[in-house]
């Protein structure tokens, strides 16, 4: 069931119709052009049976005619000698024996005399000569009532024609006895009498050999008065006329040609038996004066025979071939199903990793420049996977006035790599969101990733956090490519040694720390960069990866941009071998960019101890920002309100009563933003992490702390608090 | 920070000059103590002067007017400016105090 479906749905299949249709076509072109070949072939062979026929009937012609002429010519010459015998009765039988010993073809002969001829002789007197069975030439007297001659029909017709004349075939029962057929001539006296009839007998065995089953066809020959004399059929001889021939077709065709042979004429004519089977006969008189006519009939059937049977042959040959055909093709549109399916789940999976690409691609962060309404830091970046989806990824996202950033390579290439980026790249954001010191992060990505790494992969991984303020970067170098600075010089950044992350849980990676000075480019890459290979697997090398870095512009743009050219320069026609990747990170540092306006309160600070009696310096302070950018009186006395509430909540809990401290308070100005950083190195201690008080309560019932923090968050925009190096950091962001 | 109480018209009267801030605190807080003693007379928070106050003077204000409601008497505050009244606004005071 499950076969015949298979095959109904093969049939129905576009494929298969098509080329079945094809193949329907060739079959009906081949067996057309069989027949027209087969229509071509029968008029050939008609016409080649045609000639044939003729040319048949011209050979027994001239052999019938070789042996009556013989006889003729033999009986003619003999005339005067046989009319001397008449005279000289006692020399017949010389002459006689003479005849048959000279002419082989007459088997016998006589001389029938007229009744009572000679007297002496008797009524009947027929002296005859010929052959015994050895073959001896013998003579004797054959006239005699019981052979009463004068009642022949060839004694009667000689005597009326007068003249010398063929016979109707008969039994010569008293002479040759056998069947034959008989030359007669007159004889006469020295006188001019008719002194009898000399008859010589041919036997028509003789004949009746010419006539012999040659081939399929029937050839015969009749007399003039119809009797068949030969034909293959010897028992029909004498016994059959040509009306015997009629009966045996059903067409009137028959009994004209039968009149056509009587009457001495030649041609030809299609004939059909009663069993429906058709048949040409052949017709032509045979020359001379016996009056005889000579037919051959070819059966149909046999005539083609040959072509037909080669027809058969073909068109077996044909079916198969078409068999074998249709086999095939049902092969080839099985294969090309297979094909096309493969083909398909080629194009399925190929659609899945384009789809892949895109989910990859969209993982990182692809607008650039990433931050346009900072000044701190322009970016440019690139990714270009050797396959649909790569190990390579890059990451940057700005928090708390810092930029994370990460540049990772994966080992290994396509679909397992890119599963393993996809999870380091989620792992990067998801630590690097509570963590903030790279090392960190990477230890804590390294613990995650080692623990599920059953396929043993791993990623080399660079992290770095810039403090878009002072432009300090703390970083940590998992085993990637060390990046480059560009500033004053163009460098290596120094890097410790650290193994890759998913390697080895529990690894203590290392931190690192340099200062980007504003202006200062970092370039990270991955060894896709490095091991570019060109046509003859020469690599790019990281000295031409300097060469070229020195020689770029001078923003992110122009190095990421001038590198991707360079390395496709370089490459050229090479097939990609690797994932490519670049991010270039460039920092200004906002201070120095408002250096001329410093008067305007940016980048000022003041450390005062935990005392809540320095408050007015505090005050002091924030004052001279305010005015420095310009504040009006209510928004400064909002910021003083703030920080006198921030400050004083850090004096009073960061340092343990009685102990003595410092609290850096640093304040800038970015665009649009003034910045506040309290820095203590106190106990940790969250300010925010207080509630607001119920100010719904009535005054009895109204606690008395914690009205001060929530000041600070009704008065600005954006306050953090983080615990970093032993320090509470307090930032308060107010939008100006 | 200067703060002056007087009594006028049988009510005890401060009068704030100044800011009122964390530093200057403790010392309003003595200058204020007079103010327990209002059995029978209302109480003016006279803040004409007043330049600046923050939670630690705002603690101050709550804790006079807990003491004068123990005793019967209203506190009113009188002459704030703006930003000082948004101050209180902010902190849910202005729900608590008299104001003339």
């Amino acid at each position: 069931m499950k076969e015949r479906n298979k095959f109904s749905k093969w049939f129905r299949s576009l494929q298969t119709r098509s080329s079945l249709a094809l193949l329907i076509t060739a079959a009906i072109f081949v067996q057309l052009s069989g027949a027209i070949q087969y229509f071509y072939a029968r008029n050939g062979i008609r016409k080649a049976v045609q000639q044939q026929a003729r040319t048949e009937i011209q050979v027994r012609n001239l052999e019938i005619q070789n042996v009556v002429t013989n006889v003729e010519t033999a009986v003619n010459n003999m005339q005067l000698i046989l009319n001397w015998s008449v005279d000289n009765p006692e020399g017949i039988y010389g002459v006689l024996e003479t005849i048959i010993r000279t002419n082989p073809t007459i088997t016998g002969c006589a001389i029938a005399f007229e009744p009572g001829y000679y007297p002496d002789k008797g009524r009947w007197f027929e002296p005859f000569a010929g052959r015994d069975e050895n073959g001896n030439i013998v003579h004797r007297q054959i006239g005699s009532q019981e052979h009463d001659y004068f009642n022949a029909e060839w004694y009667k017709v000689s005597r009326e024609t007068d003249s010398a004349s063929w016979t109707e075939p008969y039994f010569d029962d008293a002479g040759s006895k056998a069947l034959v057929c008989s030359y007669t001539m007159p004889v006469y006296d020295s006188k001019g009498r008719r002194a009898g009839t000399f008859c010589s007998d041919v036997s028509l065995d003789f004949i009746i050999d010419l006539f012999g089953a040659k081939n399929s066809a029937y050839t015969y020959l009749a007399s003039r008065t119809g009797h068949l004399i030969a034909s293959p059929d010897k028992t029909s001889v004498m016994n059959a006329t040509l009306d015997d021939v009629a009966n045996y077709f059903n067409d009137s065709m028959i009994d004209r040609v039968n009149a056509a042979m009587l009457a001495g004429d030649s041609g030809d004519a299609e004939l059909h038996s009663k069993d429906g089977e058709k048949s040409y006969i052949f017709y032509a008189p045979v020359e001379g004066n016996t009056g005889w006519s000579m037919a051959i009939i070819y059966p149909d059937k046999e005539i083609y025979q040959g072509v037909r049977s080669v027809g058969r042959i073909l068109l077996i040959l044909t079916l198969v071939g078409f068999g074998f055909l249709i086999y095939i093709m049902w092969r080839t549109v099985r294969g090309f199903k297979k094909l096309q399916a493969v083909n398909a789940e080629k194009e399925r999976i190929g659609g899945e990793l384009r789809i892949a690409s895109g989910i990859q691609m969209g993982m990182l962060p692809k607008t650039f420049p990433p931050y346009p309404d900072r000044d701190e830091v322009t970016m440019a970046g690139t990714l270009v996977p050797a396959k649909e989806v790569g190990g390579d990824l890059y990451d940057f996202y700005i928090r708390d006035e810092k930029l994370f950033f990460c540049v990772g390579d994966v080992s290994g290439k396509g679909v397992p790599a890119s599963l393993v980026m996809a999870v380091t790249r989620s792992l990067f954001r998801t630590v690097s969101s509570h963590e903030d010191s790279p090392e960190r992060v990477m230890k804590q990505m390294n613990n995650a990733m080692s623990e599920m790494n059953e396929s043993s992969m791993f990623v080399t991984l660079f992290i770095g956090v810039l403090d878009l303020h002072t432009g300090r970067v703390l970083y940590c170098n998992a085993g990637h490519n060390p990046p480059v600075l560009i500033g004053k010089e163009t460098r290596f950044i120094e890097q410790d040694s650290n193994i890759p992350v998913g390697l080895m849980p529990a690894w203590d990676y290392t931190l690192q720390d340099g200062q980007m000075e504003s202006g200062d480019l970092l370039f990270l890459y991955t060894d896709g960069l490095t091991e570019a290979e060109n046509t003859v697997h020469g690599q790019f090398g990281e000295e031409r990866m300097m060469e070229r870095l020195r020689s770029l512009g001078h923003t992110p743009h122009a190095v990421v941009d001038g590198m991707t050219e360079a390395v496709h320069t370089f490459v050229a026609d090479a097939e990609p071998s690797d994932d490519l990747t670049m991010l270039a990170i460039q920092f200004v540092h906002p201070i120095e960019e408002n250096e001329g306006r410093k008067s305007e309160g940016g980048g000022r600070s003041i450390t005062l101890q935990n005392d809540v009696q320095q408050v007015p310096q505090l005050a002091a302070f924030v004052e001279e920002v305010a005015e420095g950018v310009g504040l009006n009186p209510s928004t400064a006395m909002s910021l003083n309100l703030a920080m006198e509430e921030a400050v004083v909540n850090v004096m009073n809990y960061a340092y343990p009563a009685g102990t003595q401290g410092d609290i850096d308070i640093t304040a800038c100005k970015t665009k649009g933003m003034l910045t506040f950083t309290i820095t203590d190195s106190g106990t940790p201690f969250d300010p925010t992490a207080k509630s607001d008080p119920d100010i719904t309560l009535a005054a009895e019932d109204r606690p008395i702390g914690g009205l001060g923090i929530m000041l600070v968050r009704q008065l600005m925009d954006e306050v953090l608090y983080e615990r970093k190096d032993n320090q509470n950091i307090l930032t308060l962001k107010k939008k100006i | 920070m200067n703060t002056k109480i007087t009594e006028q018209n049988n009510e005890l009267v401060a009068q704030f000059e100044g800011r009122l801030d964390t530093a200057a605190a403790p010392q309003t807080e003595k200058e204020l103590a007079p103010l327990a003693d209002c059995a029978g007379k209302n109480i003016v928070l006279d803040c004409n002067a007043l330049e600046y106050i923050s939670s630690s003077g705002l603690r101050l204000f709550l804790g006079v007017l807990k003491g004068a409601k123990a005793k019967g008497s209203h506190v009113y505050i009188t002459g704030m400016n703006d930003d000082i009244r948004n101050v209180f606004n902010m902190t849910g005071l202005t729900n608590l105090f008299e104001f003339r």
